[in-house]
């Protein structure tokens, strides 16, 4: 019988579909079905390349409007606008129509124009400014080499251009000629000045005074500010630099040489009227250049505060839109009819929701053809599906890290959901560091939605495990509770069943040994009785306790998870696997560790004391049974070498039950199929496009029964590379024998594994305890202000360091170990984890896991 | 009050409510999340409840201190 509907008891069903759609509404079919969520589509076209596929064309349009859009985000970050994210949780997006889509493309176009157009205008009249700026500063600074060559231009020239002159004559001439026009030109000395980066005037200088032999006088300058580089952005260290040589081949070199080196040469007028007229006239130019620049800038910022508010819906409808196209290039086409033909998984149960959708979709379109979905029957392996909440989601997780659970199968999060948390409580059972815990996460549910939005990666991982967290502090509290510890420190929440025995003589110092308050009556009624806590063998009797209670809880465990694999079994109608697999491993598991089991609980029941006889060791016990069997160390019961002979022999004779029922059943079975005349169906598939039980379209599947019989023959194309499972005695041999000696071996193996949970648990409360004893123990025994100021700051250590050893770095290392516990000890009995995850085409999926969108996203 | 018996009082009364937890779980798809989680909590928690009051039943070994002082003799 069917379950009526899907539960998280295992995956959903899975019907293989076949969709009939009219080509005019392809676009909007797949769209509707994005939103939807439910259909996993099958690549129909591959062996055509990606070129050659029917939408390859509208995918390159929707790539390029994509790229404008990014382009448009490039300089809005350039140009510091903060983005206007979207949040799709608030706001929907419709899905859009192919004109809308087109016009968003032209926009974006005559948007991308506009705003390089602009971009471009900006960026030469930054340059021009940058020119100018410069040009004003050689003239500034270049002037001021002049006016102070100027006051000894008569120096220079005496000794420079009248070699013969008399010493004295230079007064003289200084007097004679006062109006003697002071220029450089007059003495044949010319100039470069111009502007060059900082970091290259070492170079310059110097390559300039080896080409010119040191001919030349080089004065700079050094401009406070720095200069924008207008192609980069990046402000640059400049320097001016005035050059003075003699004559004019040098002159040309030396211009050379900077253009060479990257500067910039300005031309300066060497006379100061002219060089005033230039200042003014380069201000001006600057002035205007500046406000063209402001003005282009302004309306460049408003142009993309304009864009700044859609684009991330754009971003978002053109990633849609593409992921549409892409499924379409999965679909094939059939000319002749105008028909997309595509094939896909989707849950049997939602069949019904997909075909109103669809017939929505025509109905709106006002196509008088309606789209038609079929179910096919195929051999191949449906995908799994498993549903999830929120709460189960992390869950799941932890399960599908492992690996993917075969279609139909025991779901392994369904036990993991209770065992996995409680198995992490044994190990950190303490009431204290569960309460915080506790906090925590129920902080994390509550504040559940502004929460969502952080991305730090650390806290984003434990946020979505925020119900395993809850989960995990609720038993951490209760196994707190029965171990008596908060903070290593125990509660009197009952009377103890203990009374100290005191001598007569007692002291001070004296070893106190307890006694039973009420020997056959009142026993400590929850947990651990107070009493051993800082008993002086207090880890004696917690040991033993902690052991025993791992070995039952790990044998509950593995039988609980070994019960799975008889509900598979079962499922998958294989008798065989519950007589040649389940049984015969239940009885071996059950006669060596069920027995040991037992034994605990019944060594616990018996008074030793009552009795008088001494108690025996069940590690001994358990060994003996196996090295010498029908004799004992010690007797627990009447009968028991008797019983533990029994279960020997009922133990070793299920290995060759295990070995060899279920490869000869197989044999058997297949080769009584061979004597009646079957035969392996062969690389042919079962794959039937027709509806074999007509449902509600038959006339419609009568009418698309031409283009169906083109979709049959193309599953079975597709179909016909998966092998089909010859039988093969010798392989399915060599798996039950490694099954058998992997059960066998793990039996004792995994029992063992769970003695962490006593390793485990032990530390943590050992840990916690030596945390108090080196903090905040010794500073409650002070007094005084002193002792105040040492509490506070013992308790603040005590306090941060539980936080982070005890609860963070304890809790990360239980759950851990309870995760191995979980995926090895309990699944490798129970689940396969061969199946193959369902991953449907779906717009939420897809906008969550695009990496490019999230920028986008609010 | 809490002697040998206590056991299968605990016991019945795990019963009673996995019982409980079975015919009154939520109904709809999550129905078999609500039993298997609730009833698997219960049998849990009874377990480790059951261990340790069993361990503690015929005690092998007492406590045992040096270190107490005069007050909490008989405290």
């Amino acid at each position: 019988m069917a379950p009526a509907r899907d539960t998280p008891f295992r995956s959903a069903e899975m019907s293989m579909v076949q969709l009939y759609i009219s080509n005019e509404i392809g676009r909007e079919v797949v769209n509707a079905l994005g939103e939807l969520g439910l259909v996993q589509f099958r690549d129909l076209n591959g062996d055509i390349s990606a070129f050659q596929r029917a939408f390859t064309q509208d995918i390159r349009r929707l790539d390029n409007v994509e790229r404008q859009l990014r382009y448009f985000h490039a300089q809005m970050e350039k140009a510091g606008i903060p983005l206007r994210k979207i949040d799709l949780d608030v706001n929907t997006l419709a899905a859009p129509t192919t004109t809308e889509i087109d016009e968003l493309a032209e926009k974006s176009q005559s948007l991308e124009q506009r705003v390089s157009s602009l971009n471009e205008s900006y960026e030469t009249l930054k340059k021009r400014e940058v020119e100018l700026t410069e040009w004003r500063w050689v003239l500034r600074e270049a002037g001021g080499f002049f006016d102070r060559a100027h006051g000894n231009v008569d120096e220079i020239r005496a000794s420079t251009d009248n070699d013969d002159a008399p010493l004295l004559a230079d007064v003289e001439h200084n007097h004679s000629a006062p109006d003697v026009e002071r220029s450089f030109s007059g003495m044949n000395i010319g100039f470069v000045a111009g502007v060059i980066a900082r970091d290259r005037v070492a170079a310059f200088e110097r390559i300039l005074w080896r080409t010119l032999r040191g001919n030349l006088y080089m004065n700079q300058a050094e401009i406070p500010e720095p200069l924008i580089d207008p192609t980069n952005n990046e402000p640059v260290q400049k320097n001016v630099f005035v050059i003075f040589a003699h004559g004019k081949e040098i002159l040309a070199k030396i211009r050379k040489i900077s253009e060479s080196m990257g500067a910039e040469v300005y031309n300066v007028d060497e006379n100061s009227d002219l060089r005033r007229d230039q200042v003014h006239e380069v201000n001006a130019r600057l002035n205007d250049v500046q406000n063209v620049l402001r003005n282009t800038q302004q309306t460049l910022e408003a142009e993309l505060t304009q864009i700044s508010r859609s684009v991330a819906a754009w971003m978002v409808l053109i990633g849609k839109e593409k992921a549409v196209y892409n499924t379409l290039n999965n679909f094939s086409y059939d000319r002749a009819r105008r028909t997309l033909i595509a094939e896909g998984w989707c849950p049997t149960h939602d069949l019904s929701l997909i075909r109103s959708t669809l017939q929505d979709v025509t109905n709106r379109a006002g196509l008088s053809v309606p789209s038609i979905i079929n179910e096919i029957r195929t051999n191949k392996q449906p995908p799994t599906y498993l549903k999830t909440n929120k709460f189960t989601e992390a869950f799941q997780t932890i399960v599908n890290a492992y690996g993917t659970a075969t279609y139909q199968e025991v779901n392994p999060a369904i036990p993991v959901i209770v065992t996995f948390p409680f198995l992490f409580a044994v190990m950190f059972g303490d009431f204290g560091h569960a309460c915080i815990m506790l906090a925590a996460s129920l902080a994390m549910i509550y504040w559940e939605k502004p929460l969502k939005k952080v991305t730090f990666e650390l806290f984003a991982m434990v946020y979505y495990g925020r119900y395993i967290a809850l989960v995990m502090s609720v038993f951490s509290i209760y196994t707190g509770l029965i171990y008596n510890d908060v903070f290593s420190k125990s509660m009197t929440l009952f009377d103890s069943q203990w009374r100290w025995k005191v001598p007569e003589n007692w002291q001070h110092g004296m070893s106190v040994e307890a006694e039973l308050a009420e020997p056959n009556g009142y026993r400590y009624p929850f947990g651990l009785d107070w009493r051993w806590h800082d008993a002086e063998n207090d880890l004696l009797f917690s040991n033993s306790y902690k052991m025993k209670m791992s070995i039952i809880l790990g044998w509950a465990h593995m039988t609980y998870s070994l019960c799975f694999s008889y509900i598979n079994a079962r499922h998958f109608k294989k008798p065989i696997d519950i007589w040649g697999n389940f049984v015969p491993g239940m009885i071996f598991f059950q006669s060596i560790f069920g027995y040991l089991v037992g034994c605990i609980i019944y060594k616990w029941t018996v008074d030793w004391k009552g009795t008088g006889q001494s108690p025996p060791g069940l590690l001994n016990m358990l060994i003996y049974m196996f090295l010498q069997p029908g004799t004992l160390d010690m007797q627990l019961y009447r009968g028991q070498a008797t019983v533990q002979v029994i279960l020997l022999l009922l133990a070793f004779t299920q290995v060759p039950v295990l070995l060899f029922l279920k490869p000869f059943y197989l044999r058997w079975e297949h080769n009584r199929a061979r004597a009646k005349g079957y035969r392996g169906i062969g690389e042919r598939s079962r794959v039937s496009a027709l509806d074999d039980d007509d449902g509600d379209d038959n006339g419609h599947a009568a009418g698309g029964r031409a283009s169906e019989d083109e979709g049959v023959a193309m599953i079975t194309q597709d179909l016909g590379d998966e092998e089909h499972e010859e039988f093969e005695f010798g392989e399915v041999m060599i798996h039950q024998v490694i099954h058998t000696i992997e059960f066998c071996l793990n039996c004792v193996s995994h029992t063992a594994s769970y003695l962490r949970l006593w390793a485990l648990s032990l530390a943590h409360q050992q840990l916690s305890a030596v945390l108090w004893s080196m903090t905040i123990g010794p500073a409650l025994a002070t007094t005084g202000i002193g002792g105040a100021i040492y509490i506070v700051v013992t308790f603040t250590m005590f306090f941060v360091l539980s936080c982070i050893i005890l609860i963070v770095m304890e809790g990360v290392s239980a759950m851990l170990h309870s995760l191995r516990l979980a995926w090895v000890e309990s699944f490798s009995k129970f689940a396969e984890f061969g199946g193959w995850a369902f991953a449907p085409f779906s717009f939420q999926a897809q906008i969550e896991e695009s990496e490019e969108l999230k920028e986008y996203l609010g | 009050m809490a002697n040998g018996y206590s056991i299968f009082v605990g016991l019945v009364v795990i019963v009673a409510l996995c019982l409980a937890a079975w015919f009154f779980s939520p109904k709809g798809e999550n129905q078999v999340l609500w039993r298997s989680s609730l009833i698997l909590t219960f049998v849990s928690c009874y377990l480790m409840w059951a261990i340790t009051f069993l361990a503690q039943l015929h005690p092998l070994i007492e406590p045992r201190r040096s270190d107490l002082r005069k007050e909490f003799l008989n405290h």
